[in-house]
């Protein structure tokens, strides 16, 4: 019975293929949006996580905060307490993390002969490879040679050595190093591997020397820019965390001086925004669905009045208000789930080539899947009902001599 | 059997009131073949949609095989139409790109007939019409003949005891006509019971009685065969 009903349903659909499609449109797009927006979501998400875990494994970050009572105060730089001489004490009192790494960067114009080239000096020590995961291709890196006696020593980012030494080997060359107006040679002493595109920007553009040559000869600031520490084995990101908050609220004494961040931290805040997002943009797709189902209940409240006398005739043979119920119910199910099937197959379809095109991990969500197809039926149920009760009510001799 | 009592129907359009059937009461027994006759607008299809269950009287009784029609909900009159009564239209009333074979199961499909006995048990009655060859053509590729004993097939195809046809030959030439008032006949002596509207006298000759409507009233109703 429930079968027949369904063919019933199918045929009515077909008799008018062009406006079955035009009224499935909503659905279809509503469907399709919210598939590629939960996708497209997961994946740039995928993304950056992936890009966020290539940072180094085990990391927290220590950045300088603002105190309420010293923000009126516009002289002090935040960052004054952050000097290097105490990056000694965080190694001894926080067994929790190793290689504490400073990091403090600056907007420098490079030159070798006539040949300039803009980019990021980063003044850092030798633990920054491993906590990074970033080597040398060629040369080395910086050395505690270099960092005790502030030597002028570089290493060039891999698009920096190819710019600037397209003609031959960059190691043991000089170049010219302009920071706020102030010229300073140094000596290229490594090229690092190319690394790409990271959550801080291009890595590859960037140049590596001492940190205390950055803040005896550059910035002339005994004070870096963050610490980063990776997690002794064996101890958990919240013991290391708790090790290192305990270290500056001791040094500093004021915990609005300091802010201390996790991967899993920066990872969660990550989650939060494309949740946000995901949230947000799904509201729009679930507006469109809700347009898809009305657009749904208007053809279905033509299809009745078209096919009252229809109605009548199958009144007058035996059907039963169910029946006609049923057939009309069904006949907007189908509506709606084959423009939910649509809706899928094209929401993948913009999932899958957006991935292509950003080169990103595609993540498909089956959640989402069933999600749209779900709703696309209950929209198809819901505005269903209105004209197949319409429909049901019908009086079967006033139907039969409609025209 | 029917037994109709005092029947009244009256139509409400807003503050105008018709009232199309004003105290009919006769009975028809099982195998009767009754013609009912009388000018335009005199009750006759309001009189056929009261015995085919399609409407209900607004004052006065109807037995239809000794059910109180007048106290049956709309699930009761639905199976009533499906099982015990066939309706024949002046206008066939088929239903539009279905096949004629589909447009006879559809009172099977709101019995609940399985599909295969439906199909089966259609042919059985489009051959009975003389119609199995154009088992899947649809209703606009036949003549007017043709579609009404397709009609009549989707009309008898439960069998039920009472025939109801509502001017079946006025869309029709006489010689058609003729066919399917045999067809009528054929189907009375086997035991079906008939009532037939016409205004046509050769047409209502060939019935065994005829009761003449005016104005909602029976003005004779006589036994003539
Ligand atoms: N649905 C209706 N609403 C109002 N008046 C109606 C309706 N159906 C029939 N009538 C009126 O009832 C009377 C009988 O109609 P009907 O039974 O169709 O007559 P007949 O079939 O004998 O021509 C007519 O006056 C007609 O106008
Ligand atoms: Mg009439």
């Amino acid at each position: 019975m429930i079968f027949e009903t369904f063919r019933i349903a199918i045929n009515g659909l077909r008799t008018n293929k062009l406006r079955t499609f035009l009224s499935m449109l909503g659905i279809i797009i509503g469907v399709g949006a919210v598939i590629a927006i939960v996708s497209i979501g997961s994946s740039a998400r995928e993304e950056v996580t992936v890009q966020i875990s290539s940072l180094g494994s085990d990391l927290l970050w220590v950045t300088p905060g603002f105190s309420a009572g010293r923000a009126t105060r516009m002289e002090s730089d935040p960052r004054e307490n952050f000097t290097l001489n105490i990056i000694q004490y965080i190694d001894d009192y926080s067994p929790g993390v190793t290689n504490v790494v400073p990091e403090v960067s600056g907007s420098v114009q490079l030159r070798r002969g006539d040949n300039t080239l803009n980019s990021t000096a980063v003044g850092t020590s030798q633990d920054f490879t491993t906590v990074n995961i970033y080597y040398p291709e060629r040369g080395r890196f910086i050395d505690q040679d270099d960092l005790d006696q502030s030597r002028n020593s570089v290493v060039l980012g891999s698009n920096v050595a190819s710019e600037l030494f397209s003609d031959g080997d960059p190691i043991g060359q000089r170049i010219r190093l302009n920071y706020q107006g102030r010229n300073i040679n140094f000596t290229v002493v490594g090229v690092m591997e190319p690394k790409g595109q990271g959550i801080m920007g291009n890595l590859d553009r960037r140049v590596y020397i001492p940190v205390t040559t950055f803040t005896d000869k550059l910035s002339r600031q005994n004070f870096v820019d963050l610490y980063y520490a990776q997690f002794s084995p064996g101890f958990s990101s919240q013991e290391a965390r708790n090790q290192i908050d305990y270290f500056f609220f001791q040094h500093l004494g004021d915990e609005n001086l300091y802010n201390i961040m996790s991967q899993d931290q920066i990872l969660g805040v990550l989650d939060q925004v494309t949740g946000t997002l995901s949230l947000m943009l799904g509201g729009i797709a679930g507006i469109s669905l809700l347009v898809g189902g009305i657009g749904i209940m208007n053809i279905m409240l033509v299809s009745v009045t078209e096919r009252t006398k229809e109605i009548g005739i199958r009144k007058a043979l035996g059907a039963k208000k169910r029946n006609i119920l049923g057939q009309f119910l069904l006949e907007s199910l189908a509506l709606s789930s084959i423009g939910g099937f649509i809706g899928i197959g094209l929401g993948y379809l913009g999932t899958y080539l957006v991935t292509r095109i950003g080169n990103w991990p595609l993540v498909l969500s089956p959640i989402a899947v069933i999600l749209a197809f779900g709703f696309s039926l209950a929209i198809g149920l819901f505005f269903g009902i209105y004209p197949a009760v319409k429909a049901a009510r019908l009086d079967p001799v006033d139907s039969l001599s409609y025209e | 059997m029917i037994e109709v009592k005092d029947l009244r129907k009256v139509f409400k359009n807003g503050e105008i009131e018709v009232e199309a059937l004003k105290g009919v009461s006769y009975t028809i027994n099982d195998g009767e073949f009754v013609a009912i006759m009388g000018p335009s607008g005199s009750g006759k299809s309001t009189m056929m949609h009261l015995l085919g269950c399609l409407d209900q009287a607004t004052s006065g009784k109807y037995f239809l095989a000794g059910t109180d029609v007048g106290k049956l909900d709309d699930n009761q009159l639905a199976i009533i139409r499906n099982e015990q009564v066939g309706f024949v239209f002046q206008q066939f009333n088929l239903l539009a790109r279905t096949s004629i074979s589909k447009n006879v199961e559809v009172p099977m499909i709101y019995k609940g007939v399985s599909r295969k006995e439906r199909k089966r048990r259609a042919e059985e009655m489009l051959a009975q019409v003389g119609l199995a060859h154009r088992m899947d053509h649809n209703p606009n590729e036949i003549s007017g003949g043709q579609k009404q004993r397709v009609a009549i097939a989707r009309a008898l195809v439960n069998n039920p005891d009472l025939i109801l046809a509502d001017e079946p030959t006025g869309n029709l030439d006489t010689k058609t006509g003729d066919e399917i008032m045999g067809l009528f006949q054929e189907l009375n002596d086997q035991g079906h019971t008939i009532v037939i509207v016409t205004h046509e006298p050769p047409i209502a000759k060939q019935a065994k009685r005829i009761i003449n409507l005016r104005d909602g009233l029976i003005s004779s109703d006589e036994v003539i065969a």
